[in-house]
């Protein structure tokens, strides 16, 4: 990776940017560019101001104050339309994919309009220009059949299929699994040592360390300088970012393994793309599942959840689990939190307040109507156990920064106490490393309770960190299980992608 | 991609209409005459036009409610502008004046919409509110006549055949060549589909949005010269055409979430509606059956064209999250 020179021209430059929403101030005076053929990473914690920073880049928002110039051209109203003009490409986080039409379809949709292809031919262009980036998806398709992983990919592909002098990837890395990484990096490499500039923002400091040429740091929507990477380390970046050293990534495991009940125990449970599945959690006991994305490792959670119907038999604390329904399985004390919070779990116009004590809003009323102030302790005192950071608690969640959020959708299992099961689907994903830290430790303090805890990653880290014991899931069956001593990383990647030595320990 | 499922209103309206029919003549020899069929197909004039243009409206993920209101305005206007024994130079410039009343008020709504930013719901009731008001001022019981020659053009058959119904059974056919086989129809589809993407993806959605409500209204007025012929005079009260366009766009293939759509579909829709409310009184059904009978009937499909939907769409996202990818089901093999 060669670093570009200072004389090389500028593709996307950002001055004295701001922006405020309402009372929040997301950036102040923020300045940030990209050259030609550098690979330039944005990291901070979720709410430090990235994606308001892409989306005025990218003219998706209008800044309040600074000025904006993609390629040399300075940008007076700001749209999407306007920017993709300009050359520069945006891979959105949340994906600008439309999820009923074809995978062609998007792909034509994401060009200039001069530049679409004829709609009799677009399914044969789509194909080749998936073909020219190596990705083997279903032109005919609808993208809402694709996984996760898959619709990632593909949105860096539209981003890239006009051709763009810069090209904005937010959290491109999310949905993959470490093969997808790599194939991503390449593609992004190739592109920067043909000139074109990649702004990279992620929150998994390796892989940024790994790729990226310079890196800026945010800060509560102030810059924090910007740095060559080669000069920067995890832990001086993770400084920054916080502005604290990084402590203990993981809350203290409870010293040595005790035996105790086996709280969940499933048998021959199977369902779609899953099963059969055997598997015993005991109280107290945090259980994570690994495995290439796509595996059935979802599909089996929810369906202990009662959201899809599985075959076999499941029973938690010796009475047999009832999963036809999301309600019979919370009555049986299996809450699940899932991965897609924003669509499933929350209420994003409601407020911090409602959104935490929806569950439970019998206990907190008297004759029907809700006692505001007991509620508000109740509310109160959660937030600040979860450490939630906003401005109070009766604004909108869907204002609140993703890390926030998911600690709302946590907030639950705390105020119900005939919880027994948690499943937790992705915990952290797109969440920054402070927020990290106090959701491992509300699933630790969970788990002292004597709940039994089963937690889906695709991070392996995070897996080694936070639990007692590993299973990895491939094609829907338990191919491996790693504890004590054995359980680290390393192993775990091993595991997933089917090492030797990870198949002869089973 | 036009799948096999968006073919299946189609297939069903059909069916449906010459089941009817089939019955209806078997019972009734009144039903399979040239008169009755002709004049079924010019009944279903206004509610065909107005119908396709509501499925502007539901393609881009809203409601026109204001349509009706729209009709009688233009039935009103007409009783103003094509009066009996007029020249055909103040015809042509009153005919002309009937579509601006309709592009002003699809104007109107497209600016509450986008400008405003009131949901489309609310913005037409306004609308329609406003509109009735105004036809009551103008005429507030039914009286002028409405030009003889005029509404002789607009009834010209061949055959039994109404050349109005050739023209729009056209319309529809070009419309969802347009809808299906064309970007700018892509385009179209995708803004009501997710409008978020689609101005991540830099599409002019406000155009889009604001194009599909004028062409709901000026639909509207263009099917207010048929209530004209119908009624024949200038008269404060038309039907139902909110309800019965909604429906009739729906039962065509139409979601209600916006997006999907068939004006092939809809055309047929608004013939099948028409028939049930043409066979009824064959059947010395009283009109007031037919009228609840076919808002039962719009309730009834209503839920059952979007039950499966909505299943289908809750089944698919849960699916869809975790996908089993074969080439990464097959790496661990490896």
């Amino acid at each position: 990776m060669s670093s570009p020179g200072p004389a090389t021209p500028l593709v996307l430059s950002l001055r004295g940017v701001s922006k405020t929403f309402g009372v929040v101030q997301a950036l102040r005076e923020v300045s940030f560019d990209c050259r030609a053929g550098e690979i330039h990473a944005l990291v901070g914690e979720n709410g430090s101001g990235k994606s308001t920073l892409l989306g005025i880049a990218s003219g998706f928002l209008a800044p309040d104050d600074g000025e904006v110039e993609i390629g040399g051209h300075r940008r007076r109203r700001g749209s999407p339309a306007e920017a993709l003009r300009l050359g520069l490409g945006m891979a959105y986080q949340t994906y600008s994919h439309i999820l009923e039409l074809s995978v062609a379809e998007n792909l034509a949709l994401a060009m200039p309009r001069s530049m679409q292809p004829h709609y009799s031919r677009i399914e044969e262009w789509a194909a080749g220009r998936l073909a020219e980036f190596k990705l083997d998806l279903p032109v005919s398709a609808a993208v809402r059949t694709l996984s996760l992983a898959e619709r990632q990919l593909l949105e860096v592909v539209k981003a890239l299929l006009a051709k763009p002098k810069v090209l904005l990837l937010d959290e491109p890395t999310t949905a993959l699994g470490p093969e997808d990484v790599e194939q991503l990096h390449a593609l992004v490499l190739e592109r920067s040592e043909s000139g074109v500039g990649i702004v990279y923002v992620s929150h998994r400091l390796p892989e940024v360390l790994g790729i990226a040429d310079r890196v800026t740091v945010l800060r509560d929507g102030v810059g924090q300088g910007t740095f060559e990477a080669a000069s920067m380390s995890e832990e001086s970046l993770v400084a920054l970012m916080i502005g604290r050293p990084l402590q203990v990534a993981f809350p203290d495991r409870d010293g040595a393994e005790k035996p105790t009940d086996v709280l969940l125990a499933v048998s021959g449970l199977r369902g779609e793309r899953f099963g059969p599945i055997d598997l015993h959690v005991q109280k107290g006991e945090i259980l994570g599942i690994a495995g290439a994305e796509g595996n059935g490792q979802a599909q089996f959670l929810r369906a202990l959840a009662g959201v899809e119907r599985p075959s076999g038999r499941a029973s938690c604390n010796g009475h047999e689990l009832d999963t036809k329904s999301p309600l019979a399985a919370l009555r049986a004390g299996v809450v699940l939190l899932t991965g897609d919070r924003a669509r499933e779990s929350l209420f994003p116009v409601l407020s911090v307040r409602a959104n935490t004590t929806v569950q439970v809003l019998r206990r907190l009323g008297r004759f029907g109507v809700i006692r505001r102030r007991r509620e508000r302790r109740t509310v109160d005192d959660l937030v600040r156990r979860l450490r939630i950071r906003m401005a109070s608690v009766e604004q909108p969640v869907q204002s609140l920064s993703g890390g926030n959020q998911q600690k709302v959708s946590l907030t639950r299992p705390f105020l119900r106490g005939d919880v027994k099961v948690i499943l937790a689907d992705e915990p952290t994903q797109g969440v920054d490393v402070g927020a990290r830290f106090d959701i491992y430790e509300a699933l630790r303090a969970k788990a002292a309770e004597g709940v039994a805890i089963i937690v889906k990653s695709s991070d392996p880290l995070e897996l080694a960190g936070l639990c007692d014991r590993v299973v990895v899931m491939s094609r829907g069956k338990i191919v491996d299980e790693i504890r004590g001593e054995q359980l680290g990383e390393r192993r775990i990647v091993e595991a997933i992608v089917g090492s030797p030595v990870a198949r002869e320990t089973v | 991609m036009s799948t096999f499922r968006g073919w299946m209103p189609l297939v069903l309206m059909t069916t449906l209409i010459l089941a009817l029919g089939a019955y209806a003549a078997v019972h009734q020899d009144a039903f399979l005459t040239k008169y009755n069929l002709g004049n079924l197909l010019l009944t279903t004039m206004p509610l065909a036009l107005v119908a396709i243009g509501q499925a502007n409206a539901l393609l881009v993920g809203g409601f026109d409610v204001s349509v009706a209101a729209l009709m009688t305005m233009c039935v009103v206007t007409a009783s103003f502008t094509l009066q009996p024994g007029s020249s055909t130079l103040v015809l042509v410039a009153g005919a002309l004046a009937i579509v601006g009343v309709g592009l002003a008020t699809g104007l109107f709504n497209a600016t509450l919409i986008r400008v405003f930013r009131l949901p489309s719901i609310i913005a037409t009731l306004g609308t329609l509110s406003i509109l009735e008001g105004a036809s009551l001022l103008l005429r507030d019981h039914p009286e002028g006549f409405i030009n003889i020659d005029v509404i002789d053009a607009l009834n010209t058959s061949w055959s039994f055949v109404p050349l109005a119904f050739i023209g729009v059974a056209v319309l529809a056919v070009v419309g969802d060549l347009w809808l299906y086989r064309t970007r700018t129809g892509l385009a179209m589809r995708a803004v009501g589909l997710d409008e978020t993407s689609s101005r991540r993806l830099g599409m002019g959605t406000a155009r889009t949005v604001i194009l599909a409500f004028v062409l709901c209204s000026v639909m509207a007025s263009v099917a207010g010269f048929y209530s004209a012929a119908q009624v024949q005079i200038g008269s404060p009260i038309i039907g139902n055409y909110a309800l019965y366009s909604i429906a009739a766009a729906v039962l065509g293939g139409a979601s209600l979430a916006g997006g999907k759509g068939s004006f092939v579909g809809t055309l047929l829709a608004a013939l099948f509606l028409t028939e049930i409310g043409n066979v009824l009184p064959l059947f010395q059904q009283p009109t007031e059956y037919a009228q609840m009978t076919i808002g039962a009937l719009i309730l009834l499909a209503l839920v059952l064209y979007q039950a499966p939907e909505l299943l289908s769409r809750a089944r698919t996202s849960w699916q869809g999250v975790g996908r089993l990818r074969s080439r990464q089901g097959e790496a661990p093999a490896g």
